[in-house]
């Protein structure tokens, strides 16, 4: 059994938010939403200032405080390390949400088709639903409705049901057919590997053994799977600079 | 539209689809829309299939597979095989797949009915009726004279089609968007060195990298987009331990990447430039070899600023130029450049009674009161960083150094200038010219590690045509070509909008009648708004082609005329990331959406109207003659040609099997590595492409003579110099209580306004902002989120304009300085609506805010008030 993991070199990220981007389109997630996050981060004082750039993906721990809090099992962790969120169980109390140190879960507050509509994009206007059969979005991903893994259960990949919690899935519907997380295949500066940590020549191994590394927020025990490379972890000091729109517009 | 090749993966059984009853729903009640239908709609057999095409938003055409389900676009992706973008894409890249689909796009031809110059009311018409309507509106001043019909582009991705064989066929006036982006910059290169481009550094052999202005990991270099610029940047540094110096207001631009930030006050890049010729040349780095035999710095140069010439050979063709006179050391006398054994670049000599000095003696005295104290001053930095940026470039230089590069010795020189849009200032051509002299001074231009223009070193005819520029007397064309004012003129739609406001100030009788605007949207993307909304109304008819009603369109257009976004067939165009060579084109994803066309089809289809699509000369002639067409390969003259059949028989010509299918398979035709004798200057045959490099301008000053004894004010001469030469910008004369400068920028999220109706982008780029030093703030009482109005100063006219915003701090910018991206500021579609102002709204256009080359500049004095 593999054992999925994600090294960031943060000495090549240059905080496009290329993986945000694919992210949002790959998973369909609604306005505000960013399963996949860059921090844009300033330190220091004019004119020592200095500045950078961290993705902060679902850090899909080992020792995972989010399920262990799930009153309904829910939330999920694979034996090979991708820790999913099943909608047919959630029942939304977001319990999970507020054990997670890292802030990568979104609780879906509204009805997706509103979140969408906040855009001004009406997929039900008639012309644009003759060419796409109404689906929402226009680029619905059918692959997210897809039952996962060898437990065969959906993954809150796709549905973005109301009062449902989700969050990043390492695409688990890509990797389960042998792709990247679409995150890691966009990054124009190939700042994102994954692979099977256990192989030693899978890319991310071969990556985190050639560098030193740290971990968000290691000292809590919950041993991510998601591996810094290069820079530095933020402090308290760190300033968070040109934020995207993290509230919906209507 | 026939059928296209391509992989198809079609899978065997139906999607298993998740139970319909979900535990929330019952929590809630909530009906789950969208669950369902998307459920519904997925539970059927799933067709998938990969189409190759490029990305329809950015400048360099990245390769891209589109996946379809059953015909419907599901995502994009970066095609692997593509030099420029080697299987990643930009968030824009992915992005817009939202736009393909937008309910927004305009769906049918629309024909105005209300009045002009505000919000407007169309109905839908057929393609016929609009196109009829355009015809007979552009066949009118067709006949009066060609040159009125004013087409004007924001974009074009397939420049055979349309700057080309359209502007040619028809004879009209063309105007591009460069004097907004960096022209002047592709002027300075061109009259200095002769390649077409502006500046950036060999990644992979570049050791130490001037990053000058905004664009390194904003927007790239001036023939990349951006992927390509930061994957070559990262590989430079983990490889070659690039150090890169970043010199600009904002450290934003290169981020961590910056091994040090010069944080210079706008508008002053000259003076430090001039500092840091001064400065190599105080140090004793100067390339002399390169110096004395690829460039005029040997030149003796008379009194009057003139080269002194010898006589012409006797067999000499007629308008040849008289050889340009060097004192040649090595016989005591003044000879003929290619004539002397060891040419002076220093001293002063009697040339049978002429007191002469080498040009670069002239260079050397030019610099000379341009200290680093001096220009640390203007710049407001030390002295001691533009000292130390000299030593290490001199240093890093390695003058005298050579490399075998593919078999072949090139000397070595790895320093580099990036300059793209910093051109974008008052100062902006001089200020190129003197940062190509610090490039210059060690040898780089065309070295391996050095600087170069263009990913060859092919010659722009613009240098020849530099060589002698031409200032006529008025009356003068609607552009000013030719003119007193502008004797190198990038063709500037500012100076367009300040002529047909009053002609008679610049000595100009005809105005453009009808316009027709090509994926521009000067409203909004260009400064200054004012000057648009006072012109555009003008026109007795605008023909807009978009596939959104932009503001231009909404305010001034009578006709629009939906086009297809990657639904289409454009190119060829350019796949190579400068050390890979390669072709591509762009394939339709799908048959265009709703009743949009391509460009390509609605051209022919209005030149067939206007009755120039057909015979010699016509269109069908002109793609024949500039894509090329050849032999039995060119269309026939007499027939509608077929948009993919001329793409067909164009890849046919260059020998890809299969034509046009080679793309469909292929999605890019890698032609393979560029060798080093077509990248660098020095090991090209002849070296350089025969262009001598012009350290001093001579025909620069011969024009000044002309401007001033035409009469032309000194505003529009007094950059026109032989050697770059500091004065204090127009802007700074505004009062002091203008205490900050604006700056604006580009977001690596957008695409200038081409991307502001992609809402998924705005997700990412947030609102507009007014970014500022938090010691600015607290000195104005100002916090992170407050309202404030920001108020600009016109030096020369007086005039004030407003606009409203909200801060955002950030210790990345000089405390004087104050910036905004652009890519706000729009109202249609309804969506960008409430997304903050543009600095368009504020800048100023013409005298004193634009560059001696007609382009604009982007900097201008402002205050800031609470809101």
């Amino acid at each position: 059994m593999a054992k999925y993991a994600m090294a960031v070199d943060l000495d090549r990220c240059q905080g496009c938010r290329g993986c945000m981007e694919a992210c949002k389109i790959e998973n369909n997630t609604p306005q505000a939403v960013f399963w996949m996050y860059v921090f844009r981060t300033e330190t220091g004082e004019y004119p020592d200032t200095k500045m950078s750039f961290l993705p902060r993906p679902c850090q899909h721990c080992n020792n995972p405080p989010c399920v262990k809090v799930c009153p309904v099992g829910a939330r999920f962790r694979r034996e090979d390390g991708i820790v999913l969120t099943d909608p047919e169980r959630c029942i939304g109390c977001r319990y999970c949400e507020v054990a997670c140190p890292y802030g990568v879960n979104y609780y879906n507050w509204r009805k997706p088709d509103a979140a969408f509509g906040a855009y001004d994009m009406d997929y039900s206007d008639p012309d644009v639903a003759a060419v796409t059969g109404g689906v929402i979005p226009s680029y619905k991903n059918p692959d997210l409705d897809l039952l996962q893994g060898d437990e065969q259960r959906l993954t809150a990949g796709g549905a973005h049901s109301v009062g449902v919690m989700e969050k990043c899935t390492f695409c688990v519907h890509r990797v389960d057919k042998g792709l990247n997380p679409a995150c890691v295949d966009v990054c124009p500066v190939h700042a994102l590997h994954f692979g099977d940590i256990e192989d030693p020549e899978s890319p991310v191994s071969v990556y985190l053994r050639e560098r030193s590394s740290f971990k968000l927020l290691d000292e809590l025990g919950t041993d991510p799977s998601v591996i810094y490379v290069g820079g530095a972890p933020p402090g308290s000091e760190t300033r968070e600079i040109e934020r995207p729109l993290t509230e919906v517009r209507s | 539209m026939p059928e296209i090749t391509r992989r198809t993966f079609v899978k065997g059984s139906a999607v298993a689809v998740g139970g319909t009853a979900i535990a929330s729903k019952f929590l809630f009640g909530g009906l789950e829309t969208v669950q369902q239908t998307n459920t519904l709609l997925m539970a059927q057999q799933i067709q998938e299939d990969f189409v190759n095409t490029t990305c329809w938003i950015g400048k360099q055409d990245c390769g891209i597979v589109a996946r379809r389900v059953n015909g419907r676009l599901v995502s994009l992706e970066g095609l692997e095989a593509h030099p420029k973008n080697r299987g990643t894409l930009c968030p824009k890249g992915t992005a817009q797949i939202a736009a393909v689909y937008d309910p927004q796009r305009i769906k049918t031809p629309l024909i105005r009915t209300n009045g002009k110059g505000g919000p407007g009311e169309f109905r839908a018409a057929s393609w016929d009726e609009a196109l009829d309507l355009v015809a007979s509106k552009t066949k009118a001043v067709l006949e009066e004279d060609p040159k009125l019909l004013l087409w004007q582009k924001g974009r074009s991705k397939a420049k055979v089609f349309y700057d080309t064989a359209f502007v040619k066929a028809t004879g009209a006036t063309k105007l591009g968007h460069g004097a907004y982006c960096s022209d002047t910059g592709y002027r300075a290169a061109e009259y200095t060195l002769g390649p077409h481009g502006v500046l950036h550094p060999d990644f992979k052999y570049t050791r130490y990298l001037l990053s000058w202005g905004w664009n390194i990991t904003a927007a790239g270099g001036n023939k990349t987009c951006w992927i390509t610029w930061p994957q070559q940047m990262v590989e430079a540094r983990e490889k070659n331990g690039l150090k890169i110096i970043q010199i600009d207001p904002r450290l934003r631009p290169a981020g961590h990447f910056a091994d040090r930030w010069l944080p210079i006050r706008p508008s002053t890049d000259l003076a430090f430039a001039l500092a840091l010729c001064r400065e190599l040349i105080t140090l004793g780095f100067v390339d002399e070899p390169y110096l004395k035999a690829y460039t005029n710095s040997a030149h003796l140069v008379g009194p009057d600023g003139l080269i002194l010439r010898g006589d012409l050979p006797a067999d000499a063709e007629e308008g040849a130029e008289a050889p340009a006179l060097v004192w040649d050391q090595a016989s005591g006398q003044a000879v003929p450049h290619d004539e002397a054994a060891d040419p002076a670049l220093t001293g002063k000599y009697d040339v049978d009674g002429v007191a002469a000095k080498p040009a670069f003696q002239l260079f050397v005295e030019n610099v000379e009161p341009y200290t680093p104290e001096w220009a640390a001053e203007i710049c407001g930095l030390t002295a001691d960083s533009i000292r130390k940026v000299a030593a290490e470039f001199g240093e890093n230089a390695n003058i005298g150094a050579t490399i075998v590069v593919d078999g072949v010795e090139v000397p070595y020189r790895p320093v580099a200038i990036m300059a793209y849009h910093m051109a974008q200032q008052e100062l902006g051509f001089q200020a190129l010219r003197a940062m190509i002299m610090v490039s210059m001074l060690v040898g780089s231009p065309g070295a391996v590690g050095g600087q170069l223009v263009d990913f060859t070193w092919k010659i722009h005819k613009n240098y020849a045509k530099f060589g002698n520029l031409t200032v006529n007397e008025g009356p003068y064309d609607f552009t000013l070509a030719k003119s007193k004012f502008f004797p190198i003129n990038s063709g500037f739609p500012g100076i367009v909008a300040k002529v047909m406001q009053d002609p008679a100030k610049y000595e100009v009788e005809k105005l453009p009648k009808v316009a027709i605007l090509h994926y521009v949207n000067p409203l909004t993307a260009f400064p200054s708004q004012k000057d648009f909304l006072d012109t555009y109304g003008k026109f007795e008819f605008v023909a807009v082609l978009s596939p959104w009603l932009s503001e231009t369109a909404d305010y001034f257009a009578d006709v629009v005329l939906p086009t297809a976004t990657m639904e289409k067939y454009e190119g060829p165009m350019s796949a190579s990331d400068q050390y890979i060579d390669g072709k591509t084109l762009r394939l339709p994803v799908m048959d265009p959406l709703f009743e949009s066309r391509g460009e390509i089809d609605i051209y022919i289809d209005l030149c067939e109207r206007l009755g120039v699509l057909y015979g010699e000369g016509g269109y069908i002639d002109q793609i024949n003659k500039n894509l090329p067409l050849k032999d039995e390969f060119a269309l026939p003259l007499d027939q509608v040609p077929e948009v993919r059949d001329i793409f067909d028989r164009w890849s046919r010509m260059e020998g890809l099997e299969g034509g046009i299918e080679y793309f469909e398979r292929n999605g890019v035709w890698v032609k393979g590595p560029l060798p080093a004798t077509k990248r660098y200057g020095y090991v090209t045959d002849p070296p350089f492409g025969g262009a001598l490099h012009r350290l001093y301008g001579e025909s620069l000053l011969v024009a000044q003579k002309k401007q001033r004894e035409l009469g032309a004010d000194k505003i529009y001469w007094q950059d026109y110099t032989a050697l770059p030469t500091w004065r204090t910008p127009t802007m700074e004369s505004s009062p002091p209580e203008y205490d900050l400068t604006l700056i604006s920028y580009k977001l690596i999220e957008q695409k200038q306004s081409r991307t502001s109706m992609i809402p998924l982008l705005t997700e990412l780029s947030g609102i507009q902002r007014l970014d500022m030093n938090p010691e600015t703030a607290s000195k104005l009482g100002i916090e992170e989120g407050d309202d404030v109005i920001v108020e600009s100063h016109n030096a020369v006219t007086g005039e004030t304009r407003q606009l409203r915003t909200v801060v955002a701090l950030t210790s990345g910018f000089r405390p004087d300085v104050v910036g905004m991206p652009h890519h706000f500021g729009g109202w249609s579609p309804d969506r960008n609506k409430g997304l903050g102002p543009s600095p368009n709204e504020i800048y100023f256009t013409g005298e004193g805010y634009m560059v001696c080359t007609a382009d604009q500049s982007f900097h201008v004095k402002v205050r800031v008030l609470k809101g």
